[in-house]
């Protein structure tokens, strides 16, 4: 069984046996929590070697124009938030989309299809924001428009089903090598996404179906014997990326939230995810 | 939060529908076991339809465990839950005749988009129009369905190309592929009797809920032959 398969399977169980337990939602941010400081920042904690150890990668003249380009678009991306909350969303969702689906087609057909990437991302976008749509409504209260529809005519079948629809239609038009293992693995995840609240749903899809499989393809890339030397290595930016977070929080706790928590986090994992998708473009070429 | 393993609320001695809740859980859930193991078994070109047979099973097993639940705590009908295990396995029911057959399936995806979306439309009423109408579109997506899968040549009819693909199939696929069609035309066709029976207010069928049977039941009996027996049809075309 390829390893890759085996953390998708790691994150089946995990979400089955919250769904079985009855796991309270006042737990999910602390799941969230660790999962993200566990797999999802560290699997982008590494693009400062992988942008330099693929030779296909994109070609920075120096580390220093590395950092530079890295934390300019940070920052750029922190400041869109605090300008428009609307295009910062808009901006990371599409860029999420792609990023997301990129690596979601690994195994199931190459990432040449650039289309195909954006399509299969936005479908779990959709799907994930769609089974948790009125949780979201409360927690996007920055965007008006959204926050003030009226979404009460509407239930969560209706959504799901919609999210099926989609996803059937996304599948059927695209050429595919592996149409129905990719299109069985998505209805996994939309199980999940239906039964389990947003913060559960995104961890559990984010730590094991995108962050888990692109550790491990980083720590093969690398050639490390030792797992644990090739996890100290990514150690030193999750800890930047957490004082990143924290000083943002302290510069204005109430800036962009009005004490919102979870909008903070999405803030602030937008802001990492910007430059981490360039990166990951390149080292995902050939996957 | 519904709490099924520590906090399971037991089935009532004399609650027949209870039981077929539990009896579906577990017979599926066992299905689920086997299939997988089955996925060790089978030449490498099955693999992926056994795989999904045992997915059918396990998302099917997963909501039958909430259903016995919701079931024995409040006994009304999980008529959501129901619909959210048909949404995720149906289209996945369609996807093992691409498999064994190879033809492609965008026709059957079209038209398994066409039967749930209608038939939600018609039972939820959320879009308006007349139950009768959006069952008369959803059940005319499943009378192409069977076409097209061949199920009017069991009797010597027309069929669609999976159709024909099953029938011309070798090994023993061609079997496994006249179990399926028996499974779409008779196993599916109590799902447009249960729609009828849950929209006949002020239709021209109503009075089909006042029929002394519970609904539950033939879902159980139903899902769990469909299911299963489709996951079995499919072994048994893999392991020839």
């Amino acid at each position: 069984m390829s390893k890759i398969l085996l953390s998708k399977l790691l994150g089946l169980i995990l979400s089955l046996s919250i769904i079985f337990f009855g796991l309270e939602s006042s737990y999910s941010t602390l799941l969230f929590l660790i999962i993200m400081l566990t797999i999802g920042i560290p699997h982008g904690s590494v693009d400062h070697i992988v942008a330099f150890i693929n030779p296909k990668a994109r070609r920075f003249k120096s580390k220093f124009i590395f950092y530079l380009v890295y934390l300019s678009l940070i920052i750029a991306n922190t400041i869109l938030w605090i300008i428009s909350p609307f295009i910062g969303l808009a901006l990371f969702l599409v860029i999420s989309c792609y990023h997301f689906g990129e690596t979601q087609v690994i195994g199931f057909h190459n990432t040449s299809n650039k289309l195909l990437n954006f399509v299969v991302g936005a479908n779990i976008l959709l799907s994930l924001f769609l089974n948790n749509i009125i949780e979201l409504q409360g927690i996007l209260n920055v965007i008006p428009f959204f926050s003030e529809f009226d979404l009460s005519n509407f239930n969560r079948v209706f959504f799901l089903l919609v999210s099926v629809s989609v996803l059937m239609i996304s599948v059927i038009n695209f050429d595919i090598k592996r149409k129905v293992p990719l299109y069985a693995e998505i209805t996994i995840l939309y199980m999940i996404f239906y039964h389990t609240d947003l913060l559960t749903s995104f961890a559990i899809y984010f730590g094991f179906c995108h962050s888990l499989p692109m550790l491990i393809l980083e720590f093969e890339e690398f050639n490390e014997k030792n797992i644990i030397k090739f996890y100290l290595k990514t150690l030193p930016f999750t800890i930047l990326s957490l004082i990143f977070g924290l000083l943002l929080y302290i510069y204005d706790s109430n800036l962009f939230t009005n004490d919102n928590v979870i909008l903070f986090i999405f803030i602030i994992i937008s802001s990492l995810t910007l430059p981490h998708v360039f990166i990951m473009k390149d080292f995902v070429k050939d996957k | 939060m519904l709490n099924f393993i520590f906090d399971a609320a037991s089935v009532e001695p004399g609650d027949f529908t209870g039981f077929t809740f539990f009896i579906g859980s577990v017979s599926m859930l066992a299905a689920t076991v086997w299939f997988l193991m089955q996925h060790g078994q089978v030449d490498k070109k099955f693999k992926d339809s056994m795989l999904v047979a045992a997915l059918i099973t396990g998302i099917a097993a997963v909501h039958y465990f909430y259903m016995r639940e919701q079931w024995v705590l409040t006994q009304t009908s999980p008529t959501e839950l129901r619909y959210i295990d048909w949404i995720l396995t149906v289209p996945l029911m369609v996807v093992e005749f691409a498999l064994l057959t190879g033809v492609g399936m965008r026709k059957l995806f079209w038209l398994s988009v066409v039967m749930l979306v209608t038939g939600y439309f018609g039972e939820s009423g959320i879009v308006g129009g007349e139950a009768w109408m959006w069952g008369l579109f959803s059940g005319a997506a499943y009378f192409l369905m069977a076409y097209e899968v061949g199920c009017l040549s069991l009797f010597g009819g027309p069929s669609g190309a999976v159709g024909n693909a099953l029938n011309k199939g070798g090994g023993k696929i061609a079997d496994g592929g006249r179990m399926l069609q028996w499974f779409v035309l008779v196993g599916w066709a109590i799902y447009p009797l249960g729609y009828m029976m849950g929209t006949d207010a002020g239709q021209w069928y109503e009075g089909m809920s006042s029929i002394p049977l519970d609904m539950n039941v033939v879902y159980n009996i139903g899902d769990a032959i469909n299911k299963i027996g489709f996951g079995m049809a499919v072994w048994y075309a893999a392991k020839g």
